[in-house]
């Protein structure tokens, strides 16, 4: 991948062999973002369809460790996108080396952004899914004016603090017109050697922000230790272990996904431009 | 919090001082380009609209002809950005800011 080159600020990206963008998103930090948007991009793939995994979080990726990428790469000699577990791959962690810090203001975080969308050849995708950092700031304002994007899933926990985010993610893609997609509720519940389940982050947060906000709540993911476990590891439960309800929970996304796409494509028409 | 349904279906140029859109919910809204520059949304245009007016204010040479704009983008799936023939391009043009401002005979009354 050459060096990014400088983009007109806003100019909108054309990336016609992408189908849908999808964007990961929430208001907090800490939420299991990264690890809900890479294992709907591996649902979305064993469902038979063609997928790319973009990391937009330039401060703090998290998509090689958990796709099992350890090395980096010289931007100048590596063909861009990596691929691995069948999904195309780009994130600021395969450039520089995890102990590094971007210690980046706005422009630079645009400017590798644009050249993730448009420098890098992401062939032929149903589906990019594109993994947010937490906030509302120039990460995605970026990716708002820049990227065609088809929508957004929210991701929350159940409890408020989280919840308080999630909401100013809703009103930000709501301003900016991307339609949400729905709201997943993840870390919601484990059962218990008992047989019992039990809920220590508290109870209905996701369903909740969804009715508030007139969105579809898209579902619960239980906590098992093992999608830490398989994350650390670079092969995502999805993956590692389909028969779990874990994984079922994310197979159940991906179609809802797909169903709600499909759903929303009038809301993300291009608007009509004038020729002066 | 639901995304606004309201959106353009057709921009036009009418003569030579005007922008014509037609929305979805069949209004056709009409905008001197004068008055797209005065209702400017970036930061600066609305900080010199807050000012009390400074009568001794020196014209900028751009100021001395007639603005016209260069371009109109889209910006995402929300807003125009119009650049202006005296450089100007950093006011984003929200559809709900759009309609807000619309010079048509019926909302001019209102």
């Amino acid at each position: 991948m050459p060096p990014p080159e400088a983009h007109q600020p806003q100019q909108k990206i054309a990336m016609p062999g992408v189908k849908s963008v999808v964007a990961v998103a929430s208001g907090k930090g800490g939420v299991g973002k990264s690890t809900v948007a890479t294992n709907l991009a591996l649902a979305l793939h064993m469902l038979g369809r063609r997928v790319g995994l973009l990391d937009a979080d330039i401060y703090g990726p998290s998509i090689p460790i958990m796709m099992g990428v350890k090395e980096t790469f010289d931007a100048n000699t590596t063909p861009f996108p990596l691929t691995r577990h069948g999904l195309k791959l780009m994130s600021m962690g395969f450039l520089v080396k995890p102990e590094t810090a971007m210690i980046w203001r706005g422009p630079m975080v645009h400017k590798y952004l644009t050249a993730f969308l448009a420098q890098i050849d992401w062939g032929v995708l149903d589906y990019l899914v594109i993994d947010l950092p937490p906030g509302t700031g120039d990460a995605q304002l970026t990716l708002t004016q820049t990227a065609p994007l088809s929508g957004a899933v929210i991701v929350t926990t159940p409890q408020e603090v989280s919840l308080i985010d999630a909401r100013k993610g809703l009103e930000m893609f709501n301003q900016v017109r991307v339609p949400v997609l729905g709201i997943i509720e993840n870390m919601s519940f484990f059962v218990g050697a008992d047989g019992k389940r039990y809920e220590p982050f508290g109870r209905g947060g996701g369903i909740k922000l969804a009715k508030e906000a007139g969105v579809p709540f898209l579902g619960e993911i239980p906590i098992d230790p093992r999608v830490a476990e398989c994350g650390d590891g670079g092969d995502p439960i999805v993956h590692k272990y389909p028969d779990t309800d874990v994984a079922k929970t994310y197979l159940n996304l991906a179609n809802v996904v797909i169903q709600q796409v499909v759903r929303m494509t009038d809301a993300t028409e291009e608007l009509p431009t004038l020729q002066l | 919090m639901a995304v606004s349904t309201l959106r353009p279906v057709a921009l036009k140029k009418e003569g030579e001082d005007r922008l014509i859109i037609e929305w979805n919910d069949g209004h056709r809204s009409e905008y001197l380009w004068t008055h797209l520059r005065v209702q400017c949304p970036c930061a600066g245009c609305r900080e010199e609209r807050e000012q009390p007016p400074d009568p001794f204010r020196i014209l900028k040479p751009g100021e001395l002809v007639p603005l016209k704009p260069v371009s109109i983008s889209p910006i995402g799936h929300y807003a125009y950005k119009i650049v202006w023939s005296d450089g100007h391009d950093s006011g984003l043009f929200t559809l709900e800011h759009l309609r807000r401002i619309c010079q048509c005979p019926q909302c001019s009354k209102q």
